[in-house]
């Protein structure tokens, strides 16, 4: 049966629905979300969707341009490569590695670099201040550098790339959780649940959390526009993903030789790039638009 | 002002303290005899390594081992580059004026061009034209560097023949090295055809210099439009403006300055991340500089080069990092400390 609302009951969204109502009504951020998800479901369902295997190469069919071109066909809707590979199918595959790779990277440093920064909020003294400068120095040297080194040390090869982006990404989180979190103690409803008799872990869990989420989801979007160009950027100069991986900065920089006479692939993976950054971009801007408006209503 | 200085020199000795530890710790990190990649020498003989194993403390514990290593780098030894053999620091005095040259042309470059928009943006606040200017600005920090590289080398050498495409200088011009930075070596020459080569320099380096700079740009865009808005916002403004000042008055007197201030903080966060552009940059324009370097000295496993690499160029950034701070403390009291009454 259903129930029917006799009181006039007012209804106080969470903060997060809140946000979410907000977010909703900007277009380009829900532009930008679609996008996301968009990416994210390529990202999952690549190898269902692809028409064609990234790797193995089609001999009588190389360096077709796409489609629309004149000299194009059809069944190749981007054109090959120098291999007859076809670009739909490698970007597709692309997408799953340097997109939802990234995705990964961060969800990743932002669990641990959320342990560790709400740890060290609640810690005092030499430990702290410690913490404070150490931290001040990593993030003083650029991702992308310290990303580099890292690789150094490992050795090229994805998974160490995702390894040394995950650790790249962690100082970030860190920092911003023990800002928020310093930040949040000093309200006045974490005293009221102090003075409830409520543990530190416990105002931590069920006070502080829920009201730096929005937050922590901000900057991990930041963080995963750098973790999509680092991936790339190494992909590209060759210290990421090897060669038959089709992953984006990888496919960029085999098409390099060859950017004269088949110019798409290098356009292709380069605005596969930029159509990713810019989703996680528009959806982050969303998210500090929004933050921004309902901190002020 | 005092107090100030000594506490940037505190964070300095402390920032080094860190670098250092973490360079000396990656001759452990990386593959093969730490000795040997402390001080990149391959193919020394048994006599050689002992006497190498003395000077590097490499029988002593760990922190008389960090102690030999502080020194070398004190003496200004950080070893032979395991691919060329010559001396590391050698190389990077050659090549760091290079990167810094093509980074500081750019970061002027991103100035000149962000925070100008920035300012028309924030006048402009919530109409057309600051829209415009934020979508143009989120394409710019969104693009992958090297792909705009590319795009450029294409566009403006292949397809319009106007600028050079690759390196630092043509390879006509024969300039002796006095100070590294291209451009002063150039005037300090007394070749006859000063002028070309001066030419010709600067239309080697529009190009690269302008693709290192978009992202900064950008992120200059958008630290100008916070700054301006909120200046904008302050109670000096609104009482100038019940004055009755005019507009450009209100904006060239009052509001300009102090939101330059809050900007001039941020260049040296940003100089960070546009030398890291800067070194990607290097690699697609065969700038011979540092970043170019250490990526090749990746592929060629020259843990010596990586290391040392490394260190000066982490510590060139955090000393523009500093520099920026004092800058910064010299043009605004209100960041020299808390003042007494406030």
């Amino acid at each position: 049966m259903a129930r029917e609302k006799i009181y006039q009951e007012e209804v106080f969204p969470s903060p997060f629905m809140q946000l979410w109502l907000i977010f909703r009504k900007t277009p380009t951020a829900m532009i930008g979300f679609v996008c996301f998800i968009f990416l994210i479901l390529l990202a999952v369902f690549a190898p269902f969707l692809a028409p064609y295997s990234p790797v193995e190469g089609h001999l009588d069919m190389v360096l077709l341009p796409p489609a629309w071109h004149d000299n194009g066909n059809v069944s190749f809707l981007l054109g090959t490569d120098e291999l007859g590979r076809d670009m739909l199918s490698r970007l597709m595959y692309g997408a799953s590695l340097t997109f939802g790779l990234s995705f990964v990277v961060v969800i990743i440093s932002l669990i641990i670099g959320v342990i560790i920064g709400s740890l060290s909020a609640l810690t005092k003294g030499v430990k702290s201040s410690f913490l404070n400068h150490f931290l001040d120095v990593i993030l003083s040297i650029p991702s992308l550098l310290l990303a580099i080194v890292i690789v150094a040390i490992l050795g090229p090869g994805i998974s160490n790339t995702v390894w040394a982006i995950v650790m790249v990404l962690i100082p970030q989180f860190i920092h911003i959780t023990r800002y928020a979190v310093k930040e949040e103690f000093r309200k006045d409803y974490v005293l009221a649940s102090r003075l409830d008799g409520a543990s530190s872990f416990r105002v931590l869990y069920y006070s502080v959390f829920p009201n730096i989420v929005e937050r922590l989801m901000s900057q991990a979007t930041l963080a995963q526009s750098a973790a999509i160009l680092d991936i790339a950027t190494l992909g590209f100069l060759g210290l990421g993903a090897q060669i038959p991986l089709p992953e984006w900065g990888a496919i960029l920089a085999n098409g390099l030789e060859r950017f004269y006479i088949a110019p798409w692939t290098v356009y292709l993976p380069g605005l596969s790039i930029l159509f990713a950054v810019v989703a996680t971009n528009l959806v982050g801007e969303g998210i500090r638009h929004a933050l921004k408006l309902r901190k002020e209503s | 002002m005092f107090i100030f200085t000594l506490r940037r020199l505190n964070l300095f000795i402390f920032t080094m303290l860190v670098l250092t530890l973490i360079s000396f710790s990656l001759s452990y990190l990386f593959p093969g005899d730490p000795v040997i990649n402390l001080s990149g020498q391959l193919n020394s003989s048994e006599e050689q390594l002992a006497l190498l194993n003395e000077n590097y403390h490499m029988q002593d514990n760990i922190l008389w081992q960090y102690w030999a290593y502080i020194e070398h780098i004190i003496q200004g030894d950080l070893g032979l580059s395991m691919s060329s053999q010559s001396p590391v620091l050698n190389e990077i005095m050659i090549l760091l004026p290079a990167t810094i040259e093509l980074s500081l042309v750019a970061l002027l470059i991103a100035m000149f061009i962000g925070i100008p928009l920035g300012f028309i943006a924030a006048i402009k606040h919530n109409k057309t034209s600051d829209n415009i200017i934020l979508s143009v600005a989120m394409f710019g920090y969104s693009i992958p560097v090297f792909w705009l590289g590319l795009l450029a080398i294409l566009f403006f050498s292949i397809g319009l023949g106007w600028l050079p495409s690759a390196g630092r200088i043509s390879l006509l011009f024969e300039i002796d090295i006095i100070t590294g930075v291209l451009f002063f070596d150039i005037l300090l020459s007394d070749s006859p055809d000063k002028w070309q080569a001066f030419q010709d320099a600067t239309t080697h380096i529009i190009l690269p210099a302008c693709v290192v700079a978009l992202a900064p740009a950008t992120i200059f865009i958008r630290l100008a439009r916070a700054s301006m808005i909120e200046v904008l916002e302050t109670s000096y403004i609104k009482a100038v403006k019940a004055k009755g000042l005019s507009f450009k008055q209100i904006i060239f007197r009052h509001a300009l300055r102090n939101a330059l201030i809050k900007i001039i903080r941020h260049v040296g966060l940003q100089f960070a991340n546009l030398v890291t552009i800067a070194m990607v940059t290097e690699v697609i324009f065969s700038w011979p500089g540092i970043g170019r370097w250490l990526i090749e000295s990746i592929y060629q496993r020259d843990y010596t080069a990586i290391q040392s690499g490394l260190l000066v160029l982490s510590c060139f950034i955090f000393i523009v990092h500093i520099l920026t701070d004092f800058i910064y403390a010299a043009l605004n009291p209100l960041a020299r400390g808390n003042k007494h009454g406030s």
